[in-house]
């Protein structure tokens, strides 16, 4: 989610929230003879806020389970869940008076400060990579699916060049009258696309086939313009739209093995955020109920 | 052979319409996460709670004096219907702790929580803010009878008024005549010759211990016994031993009585005095008969020579006579000279004012001497080295205190705890203890 001109408002009110928390707070520290303190009245007010702006950014997976529901746009939901979120962390910390205090607070005041973090880290790169990927990521799908749009391009590819090269597979020796025949044709083939089969079987094959395969030539668009330029002088020209359309698709899979990246990183943040999150509501409700039992 | 160009449609038919249903190993992998790590933490909590270690709901490490108390919860949170109770009660601390109140007419008494600040880490408990002072000094209201203390002091630095002898312009009580500007001068005569005094000839603490310089090899150095300290401070580091006549005067400032004896007279009342030169003299008489022929005043009358008027006294007028004149010399100059007596009119002999030199000039505070020790003395008492009156008050004002004391990171502790104390330690009472070593080792 990009943040602009529509968070606004959101904008204003967490920060009018935070200064009216902040006057509250600085008030009490100075004239509480105990300090501030998670136990008094206006801590324990603190603390409250500040777990229910917790839940509520927390609500934002169940929201999203159940998107049906006339519970406001997702929209306002995803913008609740950064900005109060944000929030929750000096609240918090008001709360507990910029205290870590005993284990379990100390286990909680650090998985909030890592979720709001990992959450910040998040939404600049939400905010940043779209319009990069836009840019740099034309040919992108869905990332689920880039491994059988993969197995596509490595059939596309193959059909093409099996076309020229033959079958990648040859079927088995035919009977014993009819093998010079048979030689003879194949001796025709190669010669005049030898170059290519075996450019595509060596280098454009892995590459495409798999993720995993590291080939600097091809992976840096400028280096495989090279190459593919000095193919296309071994190759009769009838041959060079194949080189083009292979061309094509390692620049189709360079922007997969791109999308992958971005992705992991566009979401990698994630795996951290939302279990930390989920173990934060969990420990947070364990201490607010010794908390206020005792 | 031209690759079919790429569409919106061609490339959308890529795509499997049922790919949501089956999660990609990356959103998988996110989902296990969601589940593992909030049950790790559950686990975690159980653990605890099984082994019924209340100690990881605590609310923080616990000071140094009480850290043998961490795992021991009930210690301070009585158990109340079987569960742990979140505040400490006042209760608990007596358990351990006599911490007299303050003043029987102060208006509220704060629990002893909310200023000792447990589960703060390993701070002294002593250590209080001051607001939980100036709660009630800030804006002093008493019940009963009105205050006789400053009824607003916010903070030492600025919101505190000097000390209340300078601040009255109060002179000292002490009847000791002694001239400080004349003790400190260069070549002072000593007892073996010129001498320099220093501050620490007379002024020192009972610790460590170290012979003094003018006194007897036999006087006793003696803490002071003061009331209303707080048990931590060490009175005999604090506070200047006092100053006496054994300690620091002796050696120059004999008590000879008469020339027939080197023995000075003792250090002691009047009465004491008399009966020591009673006895000396008729010891010394039997011994020597010739003495007992006294010498009329000789009468030189010009053109006619008197002959000498002997006349012979018995023992007793003889002891009398010696007597009176020791006493008139050491009533009207020896003791005299440092002592105020008083003569009175059906008295023989007269009372020594006693000498009331303060041992501790703040009686509503502490100090502690031990903790200014690397200051030279001249730096504080200022105005010692040219004191001439006993009157002289030598006690440094607050801005001396403030040159130090001036709050923030780089100086000196400035909080009202450094010279004050909340409780009222002369209502101090003795503690039973009711812990074991094998219970304070078990948890909760």
């Amino acid at each position: 989610m990009r943040i602009d001109r529509t968070h606004r408002t959101w904008l204003i009110a967490s920060l009018i929230i935070l200064s009216v928390a902040s006057a509250i707070y600085l008030a009490y520290a100075q004239t509480s003879p105990s300090g501030p303190s998670g136990g008094s009245g206006i801590g324990l007010m603190f603390g409250v806020v500040g777990f229910l702006f917790m839940i509520f950014a927390g609500l934002l997976a169940a929201r999203k389970k159940v998107p049906v529901w006339r519970l406001g746009r997702a929209q306002s939901w995803m913008r609740g869940h950064l900005w109060l979120g944000l929030l929750s962390l000096p609240i918090i910390f008001f709360h507990a008076g910029f205290r870590f205090g005993g284990l379990l607070t100390t286990v909680l005041m650090v998985l909030l400060i890592i979720v709001v973090a990992s959450g910040i880290f998040g939404a600049v790169l939400q905010h940043y990579m779209p319009p990069v990927m836009t840019v740099r990521i034309p040919m992108e799908t869905i990332f689920e699916q880039i491994d059988r749009v993969r197995e596509q391009l490595v059939a596309e590819a193959d059909a093409m060049v099996e076309e020229v090269c033959g079958p990648r597979n040859p079927p088995p020796p035919a009977p014993a009258g009819s093998k010079r025949g048979r030689a003879a044709t194949m001796t025709t083939i190669a010669t005049t696309t030898i170059p290519l089969c075996n450019f595509y079987n060596g280098e454009v094959r892995p590459f495409l086939q798999n993720e995993s395969i590291q080939n600097p030539a091809l992976a840096a668009r400028a280096k495989a313009a090279a190459v593919f330029e000095g193919l296309r002088t071994l190759l009769p020209s009838d041959l060079h739209t194949i080189v083009h359309n292979l061309e094509e698709l390692c620049e189709e899979e360079r922007q997969f093995r791109r999308q992958i990246r971005y992705h992991h990183w566009l979401h990698g943040w994630l795996m951290l955020h939302v279990p930390l999150s989920l173990a934060l509501l969990l420990l947070g409700c364990a201490h607010a109920i010794m908390a206020l039992r005792y | 052979m031209a690759r079919a160009k790429l569409t919106t449609k061609t490339l959308a038919q890529r795509i499997d319409l049922d790919y949501f249903k089956h999660p990609h190993p990356f959103r998988r992998a996110r989902s296990i996460l969601s589940i593992a790590i909030p049950v790790i933490a559950l686990l975690w909590l159980g653990w605890y709670a099984l082994g019924r270690n209340n100690r990881v709901y605590s609310a923080g490490k616990m000071s140094s004096a009480h850290a043998v108390l961490t795992a021991k919860c009930s210690s301070c949170h009585v158990k109340e219907a079987n569960s742990f109770s979140a505040k400490a009660t006042d209760r608990s601390c007596d358990t351990c702790h006599s911490a007299p109140f303050h003043h029987a007419n102060q208006t509220f008494t704060p629990i002893c929580a909310s200023c000792h600040l447990e589960h703060r880490g390993h701070l002294r408990l002593a250590v209080t803010a001051d607001i939980t002072c100036t709660q009630c000094h800030a804006d002093l209201h008493t019940v009963g009878a009105p205050t006789q203390f400053t009824a607003e002091i916010t903070r030492f630095n600025g919101g505190h008024p000097e000390f209340a002898i300078l601040r009255n312009r109060g002179s000292d009580p002490g009847t000791i005549k002694l001239n400080h500007l004349v003790h400190l001068k260069h070549d002072l005569r000593g007892p073996n010759g010129p001498v320099q005094m220093d501050c620490e000839d007379c002024h020192r603490t009972v610790r460590p211990p170290a012979g003094w310089r003018f006194g007897s090899p036999q006087a006793q150095d003696a803490t002071i016994a003061q009331t209303g300290i707080p048990p931590s401070l060490d009175t005999g580091r604090a506070y200047m031993s006092p100053v006496t006549y054994a300690k620091h005067c002796i050696a120059c400032h004999g008590l000879q009585f008469d020339g027939r004896f080197q023995e000075s007279a003792p250090h002691d009342t009047a009465e004491v005095i008399h009966a020591f030169l009673v006895q000396k003299f008729q010891r010394y008489i039997p011994n020597h008969p010739a003495e007992l022929r006294v010498l009329a005043p000789h009468r030189n009358i010009p053109q006619k020579p008197i002959p000498p008027d002997v006349r012979v006294l018995t023992p007793q007028e003889w002891v009398d006579l010696r007597v009176a004149e020791s006493e008139e010399l050491l009533w009207r100059k020896t003791c005299a000279q440092c002592h105020a007596l008083r003569f009175a009119t059906n008295a023989t002999l007269p009372t020594v004012v006693k000498s009331n030199i303060p041992q501790r000039w703040f009686q509503h505070a502490v100090f502690n001497h031990d903790a200014h020790k690397f200051q030279q003395c001249v730096e504080c008492h200022v105005g010692a080295p040219k004191s001439k009156e006993t009157s002289d008050v030598l006690l440094p004002g607050i801005q001396t205190c403030e040159k130090c004391h001036r709050g923030g990171r780089e100086a000196a502790e400035s909080r009202c705890f450094e010279c004050h104390t909340y409780h009222d330690w002369k209502n101090e009472k003795p503690v039973k203890g009711t812990f074991t070593l094998s219970a304070s080792a078990i948890g909760n």
